[in-house]
This record gives structure tokens, C-alpha cells and sequence, in this order.
């Protein structure tokens, strides 16, 4: 084998090396609720769900997000996994989806500022992707 | 971080809304009270047809001769005090908080507008500073507050767009940001930024007084 040969086998192997971790680092990412938002206005917010629980001791918790509620009123021990928060939170016929995305950024911050931990301003979830 | 936010967010913010509009209904009872003891022939001048005609030609552009005799100073002036307004009333991240907390919200500007709006602000400050400084007859009235006050006023819209682009530090200018802005807001009843309620008042006299006649030189 000629050595550009040898260098481009190198090359694809180093690339694969670094590639394939990290896409599979990007699997535990997740877009919350992306489709919802038509009209983007900032960098989405990627949030990686069970090493956020993890850190936070939330894998009991489920329903402190995934709440369930029933004529306004919160029904006790039932969970809503299985749903995307849009489907009772988001407004038809408003593309920038002001209230759904008021009610992530209270779910987040509320927490964050009450345990003292996580991000608190608004770069610090919607990076700018560089 | 957590602390500073919570308190800048939290009682700070709402001292700062108590500060400006108690701060704003003190000054206006005082005023009214000053010039009604010291100054009641003001009260004589006053003439609706003179005043209107007075504040609607000093807020169109160019409206007024003063503003003909410095066009840079007049440009810059409107764009100021427009993009001061628009931008943070306007701008989508405060109005999604304004729905987080009080559960309205309206029309919204582009990301790219707003911040377009907030460095026109930023940069018509530096006007303002350059002129304090190096225009004599301006200098002659410029003390060390006035170069406060026109930081005060910069510094919510620069680290705005400080923490919009994201720039080093940005978690840490958030918060100068936030309490920038209620820094501004609370001082605006006790410093010439009142001109924002007294203007009609100040120009309605002036052209009360001046009336039909114009440069007359009767000082």
C-alpha cells in the first residue's frame, strides 16, 4: 500500500473514532417538543432527560413534569409520559407558541431557582450553536 | 447566581416599578405645588392651542427650527428615543416572560430587529457623550451626572445584546442586565430623565409663552 493510501485508512479511521461517539453522545439529546414550534426565535434547547433526572434524583418523579390534570384540577398518581407537553399546553393558530414556550421556561427556571442548581438565564439553555 | 437572580427578579423588580411610578406621582404633586407657590403666572401663560402646536412640531422630525439647525443631533435623537421604546417592549424575550408572570402577551419583533434597535440606542448614547464633551456650549452644562445617567441608560440595552449574541459571560451579564434596567427605571423620577413625563408640560409653557411671536429677543 502506497502511503496516501495508508494515510487516507488513517484519516477515515480517526474520523469514524471521532464521529461515532459522539453521535451516539447525541442520541441522549432530545429536542423537546420541536415540532410544535413552527416559528423558531432562538437555538432549540437540547436536553438530555435522564442524566438531567439522574443528576436531579427525579427517577421516581415522573409526574413532576409529566403531570396529569382533569378539569383543572391535578390528578394525584397518574403520569402523562406518553404525551408531548404541546398537547394540552400549546395554542392553535400561534406560530411563535408564546404560551407552550412560557410554560417550559416556568417548569425549568422555577426548579432551577428553588434548588439552587441548573441554568437559570435564557443563553444558557437556548445555545447559540457555534 | 441562583440567590442574585431570585432577588433581581423578584422584590428588586417590583421595588423598581413601586420606585418609578411612586417616585413619578411624588414628582408630579411636587411640581405642581413648587410652581403654584413660586410660579403662578405660569399658570396664566398656559394656552392649549400654543402648547399643542408647540409638542406636536417638536415631535415631528425637523418639525421645529431647532432641530433644523442640527440635523445630526435630530437624527440621532429620534432613532434614539424610538428604538429606546420598541426594543424592550417589543423584543420576544421580554414579552415571553411578561406570559410567564402575568399571562398576556403581544406582537412581538424579530430577534434581528431588536437588535438592531438596542445598538442604535447604544451607539446614540456615544452621540450623546461626544457631544457633552467636545460642543462647548454643551460642556458649559454638562456635570458628572448627566455622564451617569447616560451610562445608566446604555447599559441595559448594551449587555441586551451582550447576552442576546452570547458573548463571554453572558449567564453573569444577564443578571447586570436585569438589574441595569431596574436601575434605569427607578431613577427616572429623580433625574432629568422625567423629561419622558414633564415634556409636554415644559414645551406646552414654552410655546404658551412664546405664543404667535417668534424670536423675540425679550430674555
Amino acid at each position: 500500500m502506497n502511503t496516501t493510501v495508508k494515510q487516507m485508512i488513517l484519516l477515515f479511521l480517526i474520523s469514524a473514532g471521532v464521529l461515532i461517539p459522539s453521535f451516539s453522545f447525541c442520541d441522549d439529546y432530545m429536542n423537546i417538543d420541536e415540532e410544535a414550534f413552527t416559528k423558531k426565535q432562538r437555538p432549540f434547547v437540547s436536553f438530555n432527560h435522564d442524566e438531567h433526572n439522574e443528576m436531579a434524583g427525579l427517577e421516581e418523579d415522573c409526574a413532576l413534569c409529566h403531570h396529569m390534570y382533569e378539569d383543572g384540577k391535578l390528578v394525584e398518581d397518574e403520569s402523562s409520559e406518553d404525551m408531548a407537553c404541546s398537547e394540552c399546553h400549546a395554542k392553535e393558530n400561534d406560530p411563535k407558541q408564546m404560551e407552550l414556550a412560557a410554560t417550559y421556561h416556568k417548569r425549568c427556571r422555577e426548579c432551577h431557582v428553588e434548588k439552587k442548581q441548573g441554568p437559570i438565564t435564557c443563553g444558557a439553555c437556548h445555545k447559540k450553536v457555534k | 447566581m441562583h440567590d442574585i437572580y431570585a432577588i433581581l427578579t423578584g422584590p428588586l423588580a417590583w421595588l423598581s416599578f413601586a420606585v418609578f411610578l411612586g417616585g413619578s406621582l411624588y414628582r408630579f404633586i411636587s411640581l405642581y405645588q413648587l410652581a403654584r407657590k413660586k410660579d403662578g403666572a405660569v399658570f396664566q401663560y398656559m394656552d392649549l392651542k400654543f402648547a399643542l402646536r408647540s409638542i406636536a412640531h417638536w415631535l415631528t422630525p425637523f418639525g421645529a427650527k431647532n432641530m433644523r439647525m442640527n440635523p445630526a443631533m435630530t437624527v440621532v435623537t429620534f432613532a434614539f428615543h424610538i428604538a429606546l421604546f420598541i426594543a424592550p417592549l417589543f423584543v420576544f424575550a421580554h414579552v415571553v416572560l411578561i406570559e410567564e408572570s402575568f399571562g398576556i402577551h403581544w406582537f412581538t419583533l424579530p430577534d434581528s430587529v431588536a437588535d438592531i434597535l438596542s445598538i442604535i440606542v447604544v451607539l446614540s448614547c456615544v452621540f450623546f457623550f461626544a457631544r457633552r464633551i467636545m460642543r462647548p456650549e454643551v460642556k458649559f452644562l454638562t456635570t458628572w451626572v448627566d455622564i451617569v445617567i447616560l451610562i445608566i441608560v446604555a447599559a441595559p440595552f448594551a449587555t441586551g445584546v451582550w447576552v442576546f449574541h452570547q458573548w463571554a459571560g453572558f449567564p453573569t451579564m444577564t443578571l447586570v442586565h436585569i438589574f441595569s434596567g431596574e436601575l434605569m427605571l427607578a431613577i427616572i423620577p429623580f433625574t432629568k430623565l422625567f423629561h419622558m413625563f414633564l415634556f409636554p408640560f415644559t414645551r406646552g409653557y414654552i410655546g404658551s409663552e412664546f405664543g404667535g411671536v417668534r424670536m423675540a429677543k425679550d430674555w
